[in-house]
């Protein structure tokens, strides 16, 4: 599984890294979600998703892994 | 004076869609003040109505009508927006500026709320919530609004404009009549003096800066390397003090008036005061059930949205309350449900404006509850709670909030 990112749609709630931070962190100058690893390992599957799913702008995807599109 | 943004005469307004709701009016005998705008819901009202109290608004009750209202900054503008409206009305930055504008100030002030940030602010948070708590922890009563729901939101200010926090009492003051005057006079006058205090504070910060919000604001400078307008940096630190005060002090009190009338609520936090994760995910709950607060937009010309006519400058407001029960979005959503897993709450809003203090305020929220309930032990509502003692508005809550426990 991959988590694809929209910088634009992000306004920062940081809901994704509370949830899931091993997945998702928030740079310091703009505060919008940066993936750490994009590639989500197995064990962390279901955390990752629910990050993406409580994301109030809509700002994450959740793609299959190995398929570069990232947005 | 003549006013530019007063709404049109509703008479684009079809009768099925007028509803007579007066969002600062709490009947008597309502105790709880979000309860008159759920109660529209009961009623089955039109999702999009018009009502002529307070100038005439427009009110949004669907979830996607409610995101439409804030993201859609082509129809609904966040430029001059107060209900009932006031000229002049100072344009706060960076909310009272549509994108792109707006970027200017969202980007200045973002460094300063990020997750590193705000992490970097918890032990100033915890020292002052177990100071506030540890003076009237063994008196075994307190009434949580005066004692700490207030005083702790104005001591993060201070603390955010590198103010001492022997000024509190000042800006305590301030700020009640700012929230609760209804007197026309004492409200320009008080307006005046939180302007003259920030300009003197700007001109101080811009001689001597320190390591604060305050000093960065007013020592940023634009693309092409000049500070910012004097009047938006005024209008900035003037959206800074009132943004984070009201809005935080009765979400607090929502939280603790839940937990004086639940004591499973208190138990199911104290067994997780080890457990942040679930900690926060209880809050971010009692924040959907609490949404205090309802924000205004200004149509920016006359067009159909919904199927439903608007003019140019007729007011709109989005009560976040009702967006947060709403049960397309939300399973169960009268239930509190302390593990709920998915929790796209709009209390901060959503879209470019989405506030910027959220993670300071959860984490305000946060800190002293972990601080009380390490300090207090099972706590209930007191007898003497006054009647009455509520408000509605753009910010909904309490003016008096009785609690006691065993000492
Ligand atoms: C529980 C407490 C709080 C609630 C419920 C709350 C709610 C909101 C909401 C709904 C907005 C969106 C405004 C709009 O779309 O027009 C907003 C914006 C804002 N809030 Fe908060 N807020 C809280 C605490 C704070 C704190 C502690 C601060 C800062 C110290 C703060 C600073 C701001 C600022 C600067 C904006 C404007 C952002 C922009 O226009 O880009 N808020 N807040
Ligand atoms: S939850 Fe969504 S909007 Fe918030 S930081 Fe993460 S991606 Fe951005």
């Amino acid at each position: 599984m991959r988590v694809i990112a929209n910088r634009d749609l992000c306004q920062g709630h940081a809901r994704c890294e509370d949830l899931c931070h091993e997945v998702f962190a928030t740079d310091a100058i703009e505060g919008k979600v940066v993936i750490v690893q994009a590639d989500v390992p197995t064990a962390l599957e279901d955390k990752a998703r629910l990050a993406v799913r409580n994301c109030p702008e809509g700002a994450l995807r959740v793609g299959r892994s190995g398929k570069g599109d990232d947005a | 004076m003549t006013l530019h943004f007063q709404p049109s005469s509703p008479d684009h307004v079809p009768a099925e869609l007028m509803i007579d709701f007066d969002m600062f009016h709490i009947p008597d005998g309502v105790n709880d003040p979000v309860e008159i705008w759920h109660d529209l819901v009961r009623r089955g009202v039109p999702k999009i109505f018009y009502t002529p109290r307070n100038g005439g608004h427009w009110v949004f009750l669907n979830y996607d009508d409610i995101v439409e209202g804030y993201r859609n900054h082509a129809i609904f503008s966040t430029y001059q927006t107060p209900v009932p409206p006031i000229e002049p009305f100072p344009v706060v930055q960076p909310q009272g500026v549509d994108p792109p504008a707006h970027n200017v100030f969202r980007r200045l002030l973002a460094p300063m709320f990020t997750p590193i940030a705000v992490r970097g602010m918890v032990g100033e948070l915890e020292r002052r919530a177990a100071t506030l708590i540890d003076g009237f922890a063994a008196q075994g009563q307190c009434d949580f609004i005066t004692d700490f729901a207030e005083r702790y939101p104005t001591g993060t200010f201070l603390y955010l404009f590198g103010l001492p926090e022997d000024r509190l009492d000042e800006f305590l003051a301030l700020a009640n009549t700012f929230f609760r005057s209804t007197d026309p006079a004492a409200r320009a006058q008080n307006i005046t003096e939180i302007y003259a205090l920030l300009d003197t504070l700007f001109r101080q910060k811009e001689r001597e800066p320190g390591n604060d919000i305050a000093s960065a604001i007013v020592n940023a400078r634009d693309d092409a390397g000049n500070q910012h307008p004097w009047e938006d940096i005024l209008n900035c630190g003037f959206l800074l003090f009132v943004a984070g005060l009201d809005t935080v002090t009765n979400t607090l009190a929502y939280v603790w008036r839940y937990l004086a009338t639940t004591p499973a609520a208190q138990q199911h936090f104290r067994e997780r005061l080890d457990d942040p994760d679930a900690f926060l995910r209880a809050i971010e709950e009692l924040m959907r059930i609490n949404a205090v607060s309802n924000l205004f937009r200004r149509v920016t010309h006359d067009c159909e949205y919904k199927g439903v006519a608007m003019r140019r400058n007729d007011r709109v407001v989005l009560p976040n309350t009702v967006a947060n029960r709403d049960p397309r979005v939300f399973r169960d959503p009268q239930v509190i449900d302390l593990d709920r897993e998915v929790n796209v709450h709009l209390t901060f809003g959503v879209g470019p404006h989405r506030c910027i203090g959220s993670l300071l305020a959860k984490r305000e929220v946060m800190v002293s509850l972990q601080q009380w309930l390490r300090r207090i032990p099972a706590f209930e509502l007191a007898d003497d709670q006054p009647a009455g003692s509520v408000f509605g508005g753009s910010v909904m809550g309490f003016t008096a909030l009785r609690l006691r426990w065993d000492v």
